[in-house]
This record gives structure tokens, C-alpha cells and sequence, in this order.
């Protein structure tokens, strides 16, 4: 059995989708949502095989959903377009699966033979959108808050999951790691537990060790490893 | 010595001063004299003071009457000296002093030294009184006329002075002065006087003529504007040859393309009528060699083509040149057999024709623009947005299913909307007709999403009779959907009100998204293209305006007036 959400903001897109679907008696839909924001919930939650997405979508785009889940956990993603020449040339360059709305059946059933046959990792960050997050999402319970960028103050890792800070001090879980956030972001990577908004440091102070701090301009101190000193130094232009 | 004698010599003296000031009269009515009617400070003009008034200085020597076996001359030399130095400053005063000096010292006799440094001194001291006015910032002063003929007066008395001081026997200097002194005074002074008098009235002159000649230049220029800019035709260019006519008060106006004449309007427009060809060889001839021609009726002959017992006897053609120097039409002045060609009336023709060249050439550009605008409009329907279209058709197919009624309704306004984005730009619409439009797009899109977009129209029923340009308020729903709505998690809410105040009619659409992003192509193309097309053609006090209160809500109202259409 292979489950199955379909992410698309026009309902009878999705109406029209689930009943093209519903022949496959191997597909099983868990869900249907209205836009990306839910989307990554129920990815959260449910962990669908196969996620179909629209990629016009209010506010995040498809692909830039895309950006905000893990890889490694990472559903197979079909995705929905009515007309979209730029991603439909993408998704053929790169051999993403597309389906193109109205969906014919035979074209559906296509798509549905690739999946049952096998799941591959597919690894979206060739499309542009998908590497440059403008903002991160962090889930709570059952919502997800959206953190733009330029109001992140830093990041920490810490043995319960990873920690965005905002501008008011406020923090929240997120379920993208370290290491995702430092490639699709601008955050600073400064110590192994921690990224940090370059635009928010106040500055930067040296302790007696021969380590240095950053401090933040809400007065927050963030360590800096001695092992990545000489490149930051190196990249704020600090000889 | 007698006082006979002295008052023939004063008759004499003044008969010879009117030699003089016939002279300076004539010559003021020449360029030779605009320089010395303003007080210089250029040296090309100081130049020219210089050499008039040395002239006048030797002239005023030469024109003396020898007395007492030649001995003196009673003379009046110390016009010119005082005043070049008056008007020239003091180094002209001295330079002029200095030449009509030498020349009076080499004529000779017992008075010539005497005399020649009177010269000298009546230089110098018309030139430091200049200094002192200056400083004291009273130009004004140095054209006075009794200011010049006091101060001549005074330069006269130290002359006598001097000269009884310097010439030998002093008796015989004595009664040189004696017979003449009071004939020198009177004509010297009044001759110093006459003579600003005579530059004061030239300058005048020329001032009135100029104030005359801007004033109809810029009244002209002022009725004209524009006029022409709305097209280069026979209604236009009628308009614009009356004002000429009235404004210049020539004979008669007429105004032709490389063809055919578009106005006449004056003396003999029972027989120059619009609309016929172009019968002067004289236009014909401009035309072709983008030359000004000027037929006064005497060197080059006149005569109209039309009609031998035609009254009009001389005319001006200018050509009216547009891109790339290319003739393209010509303004015509005339002037009746019994009337002179005033210059003043040549020089406007060729001003107005300048103008009128500028504006035609405005109006083509502006025309052009609007086109290549119009073009861009029909680009924008012409090809409807490919994403909405297979959208659409994904909704009617899903709708086919449950409600194939639905399904009916909605193809029926997809194919009104196609439709009506098959009308052309140009076209003017009633309002109903952009309400369909727009009705037809709405209904499609509220299918498409259902759950989260209210739409509410409000437009009073006497508004949708009234004029719009096509294309005016569907591209800016569109907008407020693409741009606003359709970007929104929540509900979105489209408003669509009209209403009509003064001469302006107003449309309003307002979402409640508020993501309008002011940089350019960011609000949508399609709203930038209907202000630009509005402002196009009614001015630029129509148009779109858009308010946009951060994620609550963007607004743009068009402002159009009522029934400008046509």
C-alpha cells in the first residue's frame, strides 16, 4: 500500500485528482491540503510515501515547501502544474515526475507504475527555489510558525532537536537540521551547535582563552568554535 | 566787440549744430548706434563709443566756424568728449579727449593748444562724472538730458577758463572769448542735450518694438500650445491659423500639408479653399527645398494662383519641418496689394513655424506611443494567461462530474471572457459591457476557489451606461486575484464599487489581501498598462491610483472623466 496527500489550493483539483486516483487500489490518499503551510504538518504527521503537489500555492510555493523538509525523510513528490514552463523544463531536466492538470488517466496510471516499482531519492536543491529558504518553518503541535529569515537571530542544536531564536527572544522547534539550515540559508555556521544571523551580531568580543564570542545585538552571547575562528574572521574581512 | 556780432555767430553756431545733430539723428536710426543707448561695460562697445565719438568730436571741430583771423574756432568738439566719456566711462573719455585733441592742436593758431587740452579735459571729465554715477548706482542719471547739457555747460566755462589762462596775447584771447563764449554755451549745451535726447528715443524705440514683438510671440505661443499635438488635420490646423491671423493682424493665414491646403482663413478665402491642392509655385518651390520664401511683390513677384482679381500681394511660406528634416507641410503669410510686409510679421512667421514643427513632431511621438501601447494591451489579452485557462478547464471537468448544470455555467463565462478579450483595445465600452467582463472572469475564479474568495460588486445602475475604454477594470481584478487574493491562506474578499462625482467617474477594486508591491512589475503589469493608456489619452490627472495598507487590504481606483469617450 502506498500512501498518498495531495497539496493543491483548488479544491476541485484536488476533488478531480483523488477520483482519477481512486481506481489504483494500492493508493491510499491520507489527506488532502489547501496549502503549503498544512502540507508540511501532515508531512510532519503523517508521513506520506508519495506527497502529489501543486506548485502555485498562496504564500510558499510547491518548491519552496520543498526546501523545508528534511531530505532524508523526504516523501517521493509528484508534481501538479496547469502551465508552468519554467518548472516543467526543470522537472524534465532533472527527471522529476510532473503531472500536467487536466491529469489524463493514462498518464496517471504511468506515474503510479514508476512509484510502485520503486522510491528514489530525489534531491530537489538543483531547483533554486527549493535551496534558498526565505524563511524557516518550526512546528509546534499541530501548526506550523514561519520565522523569516531576516527575524532569525540564531540557531542551536541541542540534544532535544534544534532551536530557532527570533528577534523577541522567542524560541521555537524546528525539524529541519543544523546542517540543511547552513546550506539553504545565509545563517552563519559558528560553533557546531550553533548559526547565527551575521546581520543581527553587534559584535564581535575575544575571551582570555584565545576563543572568541559573538554578541547579539538583544545582548546574547553566541560561542564560536576555535575551529572555524580563521574563516569567519576571514569572511567579515577581520585580519 | 558787439552784440551784434556775438549773436551772428550764435546763429551761425547753432545752424552748424543742427548740421551735426541731422547728423547723429540719421546715424541713430542705424545698428551702428544700439550700442551707445545702454551704458557699457563690454569692450567691443566701449570700442565702438570711442570711434563715434571721436567722429563726432573732430566733426564738431570741423563743422566750427574760424573766428578772428583763424586764430580760434567757435566750435563744439566737447560734445562728443563729454559725452563718450559719460557713456564710455572714463578711459573712452580720455581716449576720445586725446584724439579730438591732437586733431584740433594740428589745425593751429593761437587757441590750438588751448583748445586741444580742453578737448582733453571735456573728455576726462564726462568720463569721471560716468565713474561717480556709477558708483553711486545711478545709471539712469547718465541718459538725462539736462544732466548732459549742464555738465557740457560746466566743461565749457573751465575751457574758456583755460583758454584765457593758456593763449598768448591775453588781450586778444580776451576778446576771442568775450564773442565766443555765450555762442559756445547755448550750443553746446543744447547740443549736448538734443543729443542724449535723439539715443534716449532710440532706445525707447527699440524696446517698444521688442516688447511688442515678445508680447504677440508669447501670446501666440500660449493659444497655439498643444493644438496641433492632437494631430496635425484640417480642423486643428484652422484653429491654430485664426489665432495666427488674429494675433498678427497680417492679411490672410494659411496653413497646407506637402499637398493640399488645411486652413485659410483672411482675404481671398472666398477662392483659397481647404481641402484643394497646393496651386503656388512659391509653396510648391518651399516645399520641395525646405526653404523659407519671401514674395514681397516687388523683387520676387507675387500673384495669386487662383485667381487673377485676387487682393493678396505679397506672402511668406515657411516650411514646417518634421523628423529627419523632412518638409511636411508649410504656414502661409499674406498681406494684401495695399499693405506693406512688416518685418516684425516675417520674423514671427518664422518663430510660429518653428513651433508648430515642434509640436506636430510631439503629437507624432505621443501618437506613437500610445500605439505601441495599445499593441502592448492586445498582447496581454490576446494571449490569455495559459495557467489560468488549463486551471479552469481542470475545474470544469472535476465540476462535470457533480453538477454538469455548473459545469454548463461555467463554460458558458469562460467563453464570454474569451470573447470579450478578443475586443480590441481601442474600442470604447459602457461600463455594463466591462462588468460582463469582469462577471465572466469572477464567476470562473470563485469556482476555482470556492472556499476562500467573496466577491461583491457595487455599481450604481445610472453608471452602467456611461463610456469606459475597454479593458479598464477586469486587468485590475485580475491583479487584485493573482497579486492579492490568491496569495492569501485565509478568505479573500474582492470589492468592486463605482461612483460618479463632478465630471469623474471612479472605480474601485479592493482585496483585503494587501501584498501590492510598488516596485515596478511588481503591482502587475496589466495595472501599469491601464494608467498608461488613461493617462494617455485623457492627461495625467486620470488614471490608476492604488493604496495599499500592509496585509489588510490594497485598493486602486481609476479616475475617468464622464463621457469623454467618443
Amino acid at each position: 500500500m502506498i500512501t498518498a496527500l495531495i497539496v493543491d489550493d483548488e479544491p476541485f483539483a484536488r476533488r478531480e485528482l483523488r477520483r482519477t486516483l481512486e481506481p489504483a487500489k494500492d493508493i491510499q490518499i491520507l489527506g488532502e491540503c489547501g496549502n503549503a503551510i498544512d502540507a508540511l504538518t501532515r508531512i510532519h504527521v503523517d508521513k506520506p510515501d508519495v506527497v502529489f503537489l501543486d506548485i502555485q500555492m498562496p504564500q510558499i510555493t510547491g518548491i519552496e515547501m520543498l526546501g523545508m523538509l528534511d531530505p532524508h525523510t523526504m516523501p517521493q513528490i509528484v508534481f501538479l502544474t496547469a502551465y508552468d514552463e519554467y518548472a516543467v523544463r526543470a522537472f524534465e531536466k532533472n527527471a522529476f515526475d510532473y503531472l500536467l492538470k487536466p491529469v489524463t488517466a493514462d498518464r496517471l496510471e504511468l506515474t503510479l507504475e514508476r512509484l510502485r516499482n520503486s522510491f528514489f531519492r530525489q534531491d530537489f536543491s538543483v531547483l533554486p527555489e527549493a535551496n534558498h529558504l526565505r524563511q524557516i518553518p518550526c512546528f509546534s503541535q499541530h501548526s506550523v510558525i514561519f520565522v523569516k529569515l531576516e527575524e532569525v537571530e540564531f540557531v542551536e542544536a541541542r540534544s532535544t532537536g534544534i532551536y530557532v531564536s527570533d528577534t523577541e527572544g522567542q524560541e521555537r522547534p524546528t525539524a529541519l537540521r543544523l546542517n540543511i539550515l547552513q546550506q539553504r540559508t545565509s545563517l552563519l555556521r559558528c560553533h557546531r551547535q550553533y548559526l547565527v544571523n551575521i546581520d543581527l551580531v553587534h559584535k564581535l568580543q575575544y575571551l582570555e582563552s584565545g576563543l572568541a564570542e559573538f554578541v547579539t545585538r538583544r545582548g546574547r552571547t553566541i560561542p564560536i568554535s576555535r575551529r572555524l575562528l580563521p574563516d569567519i574572521k576571514e569572511r567579515l574581512g577581520i585580519s | 566787440m558787439n552784440l551784434q556780432s556775438i549773436a551772428a555767430l550764435s546763429s551761425l553756431l547753432l545752424q552748424q549744430m543742427c548740421v551735426y545733430l541731422v547728423v547723429a539723428y540719421a546715424l541713430s536710426r542705424t545698428r551702428l548706434f544700439i550700442p551707445l543707448t545702454r551704458a557699457t561695460i563690454r569692450w567691443p562697445h566701449r570700442i565702438a563709443c570711442y570711434l563715434i565719438f571721436s567722429a563726432f568730436c573732430i566733426m564738431g571741430t570741423l563743422l566750427g566756424l574760424p573766428v578772428v583771423s583763424g586764430n580760434a574756432i567757435a566750435n563744439t568738439p566737447a560734445i562728443g568728449a563729454v559725452l563718450g566719456g559719460l557713456l564710455g566711462g572714463p578711459v573712452v573719455g580720455l581716449a576720445v579727449g586725446i584724439t579730438g585733441g591732437i586733431h584740433r592742436y594740428t589745425l593751429g593758431g593761437s587757441f590750438g593748444l588751448a583748445a586741444g587740452i580742453d578737448i582733453v579735459m571735456q573728455g576726462l571729465a564726462g568720463g569721471l562724472t560716468h565713474r561717480y554715477l556709477i558708483s553711486r548706482g545711478k545709471m539712469r542719471l547718465l541718459f538725462s538730458p539736462a544732466l548732459a547739457g549742464g555738465l557740457t555747460f560746466v566743461t565749457i566755462l573751465i575751457e574758456l577758463g583755460i583758454d584765457l589762462a593758456l593763449s598768448r596775447p591775453f588781450d586778444e584771447a580776451l576778446q576771442i572769448v568775450k564773442l565766443i563764449a555765450l555762442p559756445e554755451l547755448i550750443a553746446n549745451t543744447g547740443g549736448a542735450a538734443i543729443f542724449v535726447k535723439i539715443l534716449l528715443d532710440r532706445r525707447d524705440s527699440i524696446d517698444r518694438q521688442s516688447r511688442a514683438f515678445s508680447a504677440k510671440a508669447l501670446e501666440i505661443a500660449a493659444h497655439v500650445d498643444g493644438v496641433l499635438r492632437d494631430g496635425f488635420d484640417q480642423e486643428n490646423s484652422m484653429r491654430v491659423a485664426r489665432i495666427i491671423y488674429e494675433q498678427t493682424g497680417v492679411g490672410a493665414v494659411a496653413i497646407t500639408d506637402r499637398d493640399k491646403i488645411l486652413a485659410f482663413i483672411g482675404i481671398g478665402a472666398d477662392h483659397h479653399l481647404p481641402g484643394t491642392p497646393i496651386a503656388s509655385q512659391h509653396t510648391i518651390h518651399a516645399i520641395t527645398c525646405n526653404e523659407v520664401i519671401f514674395a514681397d511683390g516687388n523683387e520676387v513677384p507675387f500673384q495669386c494662383s487662383l485667381s487673377p482679381h485676387c487682393k493678396l500681394g505679397s506672402s511668406l511660406v515657411i516650411p514646417l519641418v518634421g523628423e529627419n528634416r523632412q518638409v511636411i507641410g508649410t504656414i502661409k503669410l499674406y498681406e494684401p496689394k495695399t499693405r506693406i510686409f512688416s518685418t516684425i510679421n516675417r520674423t514671427l512667421g518664422e518663430g510660429i513655424a518653428k513651433l508648430l514643427s515642434s509640436q506636430i513632431l510631439d503629437g507624432r511621438y505621443e501618437r506613437q506611443k500610445s500605439l505601441l501601447l495599445e499593441s502592448e494591451l492586445k498582447l496581454l489579452h490576446a494571449q490569455v494567461n495559459p495557467h489560468f485557462l488549463f486551471n479552469t478547464l481542470n475545474t470544469i471537468i472535476a465540476i462535470t462530474h457533480d453538477d454538469p448544470a455548473k459545469a454548463r455555467s461555467l463554460l458558458s463565462d469562460l467563453a464570454v471572457f474569451l470573447r470579450k478579450n478578443l475586443k480590441r483595445p481601442t474600442e470604447a465600452v459602457v461600463l455594463s459591457e466591462e462588468i460582463e467582463h469582469t462577471t465572466a472572469y469572477l464567476g470562473i475564479q470563485l469556482a476555482r476557489f470556492e472556499d476562500r474568495l467573496t466577491v461583491e460588486i457595487d455599481i450604481p445602475e445610472p453608471l452602467l451606461g456611461v463610456h469606459v475604454p475597454a479593458f479598464t477594470l477586469q486587468p485590475l481584478v485580475e491583479n487584485a486575484i493573482k497579486h492579492g487574493t490568491a496569495q492569501m491562506i485565509r478568505v479573500g474578499h474582492i470589492c468592486i464599487r463605482g461612483h460618479q462625482d463632478g465630471q469623474a467617474i471612479f472605480l474601485i477594486v479592493e482585496d483585503n489581501a494587501g501584498l501590492y508591491d510598488p516596485q515596478p512589475n511588481g503591482g502587475g503589469l496589466g495595472m501599469n498598462i491601464v494608467d498608461k493608456r488613461i493617462k494617455n489619452r485623457y492627461g495625467e490627472s486620470f488614471g490608476v491610483t492604488v493604496a495599499c495598507e500592509r496585509h489588510v487590504s490594497t485598493r486602486a481606483t481609476v479616475r475617468i472623466p464622464l463621457e469623454a469617450m467618443t
